[in-house]
């Protein structure tokens, strides 16, 4: 344990790309005071796979990887709707998770919002209409904000939320 | 059991107008089998091969094939709310078909009875960010009896989805079946087109897709080895790894304009930067041999990691276990291994014997050191060669890739360059299967870090 603090305080903070961690501070700075001003400062999302490829998901967790480090501005991924704001919505919204999707949404106290993450559930990413596809996201449910990509890198999550919130403003 | 029965890779069936075609693959063959529409029924292999469990379930919910001697008959696709009676693979179904919900029929979980034996229903939505499936576990207080995977939450009928499209119109779908096994899922449709044109990829082709197929395996398995530590509660192992796994991503997308490599086998190359790539990789080697001397120190991680959710060997072959999963139970099966890009340039398959979450760790550290040790003799190799698809296609195909989650096999029916019938076995639709014998002599707490070690996709299982 002790060659992992030794390594902690070698490394510092990790940066790479100057240009990108100037704008990651800007954004992150506006995000905190959004947070601070709309959610008295903690923003908890339940996530909700919808029926994705799996890659949307990888890049919300990427978020708290140590390049993001986003829980350090007050957003949580929470585990039960119940405690939750926002519902993030990834996937297609699939025939059999349609049901789950609205029995979660039901969950979350008002007031609450949601949020389509990706492609998907817009049926813009590449996937074409099947029996088994119920997007777009928006004729089952009153969906606030959209954060495109396929998928959205990161960063393009965290201006997303941003957006989202100067949306409230 | 080394003499015993052969390995099943895939069982399904074809639409063929007049009849159906149940076409089964084995490791040593195809059998093929002709089932009338009039009646549609055929034998069982489950009592055999308990990974025909589900392949049959399929067939059945696709097709309305019946299976004699089946031990579980119950719909595996389709939900308490389908449709009854619609069977969507079959040529008369239109893909664009509008689903009515169906009066709700309740699923039968594989439940143990007894004294104070309960169960615990999970899902499909889970806590935290994770694709939605059901665990149904029997309880004798934190004691797992059994756990039953129940899936197809996430079934979009892309194998439906594809029928008449051409394999170039194809590809950015099959890109995205699977986000965590992209590039390979790339990489065995772009076969498919050689096969097809008769042709094979020439070896700076083929070193710049491994040298992508290594890079989405880096990325994985340095994911695993943080979220392993990390359900076990050692977090500090998730920032580390997760930072590395990062890197990874930033490098394919630099090379591909991708941070996943979507769409980047059929694209051109771009530019980049050998020397570059090289120091990258010499520095991820450093990484992973600080992370192994580091992690290897820790004994109350290995206290949680050593003898929990122990595979048999037995039972890896008799499911056909693939991937990490198989090698850590001493199972040597590794698609690379039968290629001569891997064989010329020292492949060798990493394995453990003991079969538990401890082994399935430390094999991925192998495997990926080893990544990092080909990537290097990969660069060299790589040209900037585009690779597009051929036009037309004609006949059956198949072709084999070890993606970071195992063998992945896929299968396409062409006719006058159209896809006819698009078949494709993630390598997690066999290892679910085999996930409830790692169960029995754990507690429930572990279900998570022994889930995790198996590094399952729900997406490309479901389809
Ligand atoms: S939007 Fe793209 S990356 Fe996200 S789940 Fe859909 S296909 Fe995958």
């Amino acid at each position: 344990m002790l060659r992992y603090w030794q390594k902690r305080f070698r490394t510092g903070i990790l940066t790479e790309r100057p240009e990108f961690d100037a704008r990651m501070k800007e954004l992150r700075k506006r995000l905190k005071k959004g947070i601070a001003k709309h959610f008295a400062g903690s923003l908890a999302i339940r996530m909700v796979d919808s029926g994705s490829c799996n890659a949307c998901e990888a890049e919300c967790n990427a978020l708290s990887n140590p390049y993001y480090d986003l829980e350090r501005l007050g957003i949580r991924f929470v585990a039960s709707p119940r405690h939750a704001d926002v519902m993030l919505l990834s996937g297609v919204l699939t025939f059999n998770m349609l049901p789950h999707v609205l029995d979660a949404w039901e969950q979350i106290p008002e007031p609450k919002w949601c949020i389509t993450l990706g492609d998907c559930p817009v049926m813009e990413a590449p996937f074409t209409r099947t029996f088994a596809i119920e997007a777009p996201a928006a004729e089952h449910l009153p969906v606030a904000h959209h954060i495109p990509g396929c998928p959205p890198s990161p960063d393009r999550i965290i201006e997303g939320l941003l957006e989202f919130l100067e949306k409230l403003d | 059991m080394e003499n015993g029965p052969k390995r099943l890779i895939a069982r399904y069936a074809v639409d063929r107008g007049e009849d159906f075609e149940l076409i089964t693959r084995f490791d040593d063959g195809t059998i093929r089998e002709r089932v009338s529409k009039e009646d549609p029924r055929a034998a069982s292999i489950m009592p055999r091969y308990p990974a025909a469990i589900w392949f049959e379930r399929k067939i059945r919910d696709d097709f309305g094939i019946r299976f004699e001697g089946a031990f579980d008959q119950r719909p595996l696709l389709h939900h308490e709310r389908w449709p009854r009676g619609l069977h969507p693979m079959r040529r008369d179904v239109d893909v664009h078909t509008v689903l009515e919900l169906s009066d709700y029929r309740p699923y039968r979980y594989e439940a143990i009875g007894g004294d104070g034996v309960f169960e615990v229903a999970v899902g499909p939505i889970h806590a935290g960010i994770i694709e939605p499936g059901h665990f149904q576990f029997s309880q004798a207080g934190e004691d797992m009896l059994h756990q039953e995977v129940r899936h197809f939450y996430k079934y979009r009928g892309i194998e439906k989805m594809l029928e008449g499209k051409t394999l170039a119109e194809a590809a950015p779908v099959v890109a995205r079946i699977s986000g965590n096994e992209s590039v390979a899922a790339q990489i065995a449709l772009a076969r498919i087109a050689e096969a097809a044109a008769g042709e094979e990829a020439g070896i700076g082709i083929a070193a710049r897709r491994a040298l992508l197929l290594e890079s989405e395996r880096l990325a994985h398995h340095w994911t695993d080895l943080g979220f392993i530590p990390n359900d076990a509660g050692f977090a500090a192992a998730l920032a580390y790894a997760s930072a590395r796994a990062e890197e990874v991503r930033r490098w394919m997308a630099e090379w591909t304009g991708h941070r996943f490599a979507f769409d980047a086998i059929a694209s051109k190359p771009r530019p980049w930067d050998p020397e570059e790539a090289l120091r990258r990789i010499a520095a991820q080697r450093e990484a992973i041999d600080w992370f192994e001397d580091w992690i290897v120190g820790i004994p109350s991680l290995w206290d949680r990691m050593d003898t929990t959710g122990i595979l048999q060997r037995f039972d890896a072959l008799r499911y056909g276990c693939v991937g990490v999963v198989a090698r850590a139970s001493g199972v040597a099966l590794d698609v690379r291994a039968g290629e001569a890009l891997y064989t010329d340039n020292g492949f060798a398959i990493q394995s453990e014997e003991s079969g538990d979450v401890a082994a399935r760790f430390k094999v991925r550290i192998a495997e990926l050191r080893h990544s990092l040790e080909l990537m290097e003799r990969f660069v060299p190799l790589c040209t900037e060669e585009p690779f597009a698809f051929p036009e037309g296609g004609e006949g059956a195909f198949e072709s084999f890739v070890e993606s970071s989650l195992g063998e992945l096999y896929l299968a396409v029916e062409m006719e006058e360059g159209k896809i006819r019938r698009f078949f494709f076995r993630d390598p997690s639709f066999i290892n679910w299967q085999a996930l409830h014998r790692m169960m029995p002599g754990n507690i429930i707490a572990d279900f998570p870090l022994i889930n995790k070690s198996c590094d399952l996709s729900y997406a490309g299982n479901d389809l």
